[in-house]
């Protein structure tokens, strides 16, 4: 096991090598550069960015470019963002990493509330007017784009009704204790319930067809044959073999927690690391794009080996060595 | 990458579904012209000032968190800086520089020199006097070797000053270009003869006692730069906290020295611009201004609101389409060399003839009708119309399509294939290319729709896929292309009406490569001394200028949008300047 995890995370490393060549390559393939949109104002002398270019090595070779970023990465600095003013990189993501992370769980955990118990009721009682009624509710939220959704959501619950604050994390700095924590959650509820809703579909239906299918097995007639309550054989047998494709879901989840929420952040205003990606594409703002992707890459694969490592718990006939 | 995509594509549909919300708006747009006159039409309701309260403004990008005057690079920071800092003269409404921490002011003879009376009694918020030394500190910091490494752009500020060149590049530690006489007066020093010494003694002026210790390369990374409290100005608030990207709270300055502020408190919030007037309606928010104001095509919505008044005023800037007169050779793209004898002729477009027909052409009055709302204008001269500079009186190149085509005939481009598209004079196939780049929104339906004009009267238009801006920036700028004819927006200066960054020959943003000599000269002259020092001079030059301009048409003008303000009734005292919404904003309360 503890090799099988080693071995996994020895593999990682070529992995991210190829990903931050990757996306160099792709972000030096972009026309122009961080200056290149902002040479538009009259009142800004051009030659002072083509001096900013050269002082910041933009002019370099592309090879010369990634090495430098490389040893800097390695030494671990992650430099500092050309759009943000030489702020640096990490100071960027650790502020708003926190808030992508809060976003993500309140609404996975809005996600799982919704979508596990209707999905065990659904296949218990599969065709029944409620099985039909979560599919169709689930499909709805699926179907409905975030932004529509979070729009509606603030006009009605924050405009008209005045129940939830519509944009940022938080009212103020001046809040402490209970009250700043409770103030936070209340920020959370809109954009949590946008996000969560989205992805009720996918882990209602996938519980549904997983306990459906462990349901007709042939250990669960022999658990049933035994004599075992309905409730127990559920709990008991076949839950926790439903789990495993949830697991699997969960790993790659883990990696979308933090690329954050494009589209909710923005209706929101709630400032987390899928806007700052955004935007730094948006600015070819190359040092904080290649921090994100190395970070979004190494959560990806680490979700995915908690993942494969969930298995054996859930799973004890899974093995690795 | 693939989720990266996805949500691209979402964002883009979620503009066209606000597209064509808007088409639906369109329908009810009446044309009764409703208000919405200049800065003036707010009339404080209900009698005097009353001390106390806040107000909550919103903008719906945050800042990217450098709040310092020499250094910032965002509109969305001028927002708060404009309010906690300060210059030695302001402009009032009609442009004219007028008193601000200096009380007055004398050039010499041959301007080469300006000498400022600074206002006593000023202090910092830190509680420190403002003195001379202060002023002296900020030019030099403009002026040091390394402030271009550190990330400034506001070089403009300096370059004439004397010294400039050798206090640069690190020959001397003396900067002769601004010194200080005493404690409370200081003078700047011009190399040569300067026709608006105001306009270069009026950027915002920082605290020497604060950053005198400090690098210049190390300011925008100080927290005297970043960290609310520790930015000092002084302006009648002082900016104080803030939960960054979401808000921004200014606290009243009480020792400011035009009188203590009647707010308490100004907040700026960022909310995303799909539910800003939904806040403002329910008073969540006070007002929305700058730098995007309230959309034209939200208009009627936000002026039904009932709680609601709209400041409606022209803005600093216009959208053209370009021609491409020249293109430079590849190897002074390569090199970056902007030579005009280098450049070759575009020759589908050289005859002015043309210029002006396909200016005929295009239903420009149709664009504020129809993308605008009515919230603009068609203007003629590129310089903005708020300026003594600007004249109505060139050629309007009015919408004519028949007009159009008859130009075309004179010059010789006409149909001799039956296809139903004009040849050029050699009877050769003729094909204007028309590029354009996304990212604002009306610009992007302008394209096609001018197409459509040009191909009414009979000229075959290529028009390409929209570029992404920074992509089409880039080849903007390395025109070794086949472009013909291209659209783009320009911001202008409020300070001085002077075109020549834009359309001078040898400026970097003369996007069409126009040259014309006596372009350049008019423009010369109208900064020449000593003809120059009398502003009726310079406004005939100008004048004549424009006439020359709306001739030779290097690109046609399409529309200038008007900015829209909207504040809540509760608030008064607003009283926007031509170019920026705060203004005085220790005359500011709020009723209730």
């Amino acid at each position: 096991m503890y090799k099988y995890i080693i071995r996994r995370i020895l593999i990682f490393i070529p992995m991210l090598l190829a990903l931050t060549i990757i996306v160099f390559a792709l972000a030096q393939a972009a026309p122009g550069d961080p200056f290149t949109g902002q040479i538009l104002d009259p009142n800004i002398d051009p030659e002072v960015y083509e001096m900013r270019r050269e002082e910041l090595g933009l002019n370099d070779p592309i090879p010369v470019q990634y090495f430098n970023w490389l040893t800097s990465i390695l030494s671990g600095d992650l430099g500092q963002s050309i759009y943000y003013n030489g702020r640096s990189v990490l100071d960027l993501i650790s502020q708003r990493f926190p808030n992508t992370m809060y976003l993500g769980l309140f609404a996975l955990a809005i996600t799982l509330t919704i979508s596990i118990p209707i999905g065990i009721y659904s296949a218990r009682k599969p065709y029944s007017a409620l099985d039909y009624g979560a599919t169709g509710f689930g499909f709805l939220g699926l179907a409905i784009p975030n932004f529509f959704f979070g729009l509606i959501a603030i006009y009605v619950f924050s405009i008209n009704f005045g129940w939830f604050p519509s944009q940022g994390t938080i009212t103020s700095n001046n809040l402490t204790g209970i009250t700043a924590l409770i103030d936070r959650l209340h920020h959370l509820v809109l954009p949590g319930i946008t996000l969560g809703l989205a992805g009720t579909a996918t882990y209602m239906r996938y519980m549904r067809s997983e306990v459906l299918d462990v349901l007709g097995s042939d250990y669960i007639r022999t658990a049933k044959a035994k004599g075992m309550s309905s409730n127990s054989v559920l709990y008991k047998h076949t839950l926790r073999n439903a789990l495993i494709p949830i697991v699997t879901l969960m790993g790659f989840e883990f990696g979308a927690l933090v690329s954050g929420a494009v589209i909710t952040e923005q209706v929101f205003n709630f400032p987390g690391l899928g806007t700052l990606f955004l935007q730094s594409v948006m600015n070819q703002d190359y040092p904080v794009i290649m921090s994100m992707c190395l970070l979004f890459g190494v959560f990806i694969l680490v979700g995915n080996l908690l993942a494969d490592i969930f298995y054996c718990i859930v799973d004890p006939r899974i093995r690795y060595d | 990458m693939k989720k990266f995509l996805l949500m691209l594509l979402l964002l883009l549909s979620f503009s066209v579904v606000l597209v064509a919300c808007g088409d639906d708006a369109d329908d009810t747009t009446n044309d009764a012209e409703p208000t919405g006159d200049e800065g003036e039409a707010e009339e404080p309701a209900s009698g005097d000032p009353v001390e106390g309260g806040s107000i909550t403004g919103a903008m719906h990008s945050a800042p990217t968190g450098l709040f310092n005057p020499i250094f910032y690079t965002e509109t969305y920071e001028n927002n708060i800086l404009s309010i906690t800092h300060e210059s030695l003269v302001s402009q009032k409404n009609d442009l004219e520089f007028i008193p601000s921490l200096a009380s007055d002011w004398v050039t010499n003879e041959d301007q080469t020199t300006i000498t400022f009376t600074l206002e006593e009694g000023v202090t910092w918020h830190d509680g420190e006097p403002f003195t001379a030394d202060d002023v002296v500190y900020t030019y030099s910091a403009l002026a040091d070797p390394d402030y271009i490494a550190a990330g400034g752009v506001r070089t403009v500020y300096v370059e004439n000053l004397l010294g400039y060149e050798d206090y640069s590049s690190g020959e001397t530690d003396e900067f002769e270009g601004v010194t200080a006489d005493d404690d409370y007066t200081v003078t700047f020093h011009f190399a040569e003869p300067n026709v608006n010494p105001l306009y270069y003694s009026s950027f915002p002026i920082i605290p020497e006692h604060v950053f005198a210790d400090i690098p210049v390369a190390d300011i925008p990374s100080h927290t005297a730069s970043l960290d609310p409290g520790e930015v000092i100005g002084t302006g009648p608030f002082a900016f104080t906290d803030m939960v960054e990207r979401e808000q921004y709270n200014l606290t009243r300055y009480e020792d400011y020295w035009q009188g203590t502020p009647y707010l308490e408190e100004i907040t700026w919030r960022i909310v995303d611009q799909s539910v800003m007037t939904g806040l403002l309606e329910t008073g969540e928010i006070d007002f929305i201004a700058d730098p995007e104001g309230v959309a034209a095509a939200d208009y009627e919505t936000v002026s039904g609101f009932g709680n609601v008044t709209i400041i409606e005023q022209p803005d600093f800037g216009y959208q053209i389409m370009g021609f491409k007169l020249h293109h430079r050779t590849s190897s002074d793209v390569e090199d970056g060399v902007i030579d005009p004898d280098n450049w070759e002729e575009n020759e589908k477009i050289s005859d002015p003839l043309v210029r002006q027909a396909i200016a005929q052409a295009i239903n420009r009055p149709g664009f504020v009708e129809g993308l605008l709302y009515g919230r603009g204008d068609v203007i003629n001269s590129p310089i903005a119309p708020q300026f003594w500079a600007y004249t109505d009186e060139v050629d309007q190149n009015e919408y004519d399509p028949a007009a159009a085509e008859a130009l075309l005939d004179e010059a010789g481009y006409v149909d001799v294939t039956d296809d139903g598209f004009r040849e050029d004079p050699n009877g050769e196939e003729w094909i204007l290319n028309l590029d354009y780049p996304v990212g604002n929104e009306l610009r992007e339906r302008s394209a096609p729709i001018i197409a459509e004009n040009l191909e009414e009267i009979g000229i075959q238009v290529n028009l390409r896929q929209p570029k992404e801006f920074t992509a089409y920036a880039e080849e903007l700028e390395n025109d070794n292309t086949d472009w013909d004819l291209y659209l783009i927006g320009w911001s202008l200066s409020s300070s001085d009406p002077d075109p020549s960054s834009l359309w001078g020959t040898r400026s970097a943003y003369n996007y069409s490569r126009w040259n014309n000599p006596e372009s350049d000269e008019l423009m010369q002259d109208a900064l020449s001394a000593p003809d120059a020092f009398e502003q009726d001079y310079r406004a005939d030059v100008y004048a004549e200028w424009q006439q020359l301009y709306a001739e030779d048409l290097p690109a046609v003008i399409l529309y200038a949008q008007n900015k829209l303000y909207a504040h809540n009734d509760r608030f008064h005292g607003v009283d926007p300047l031509p170019y920026r919404f705060t203004n005085n904003t220790h005359l500011w309360w709020v009723s209730e």
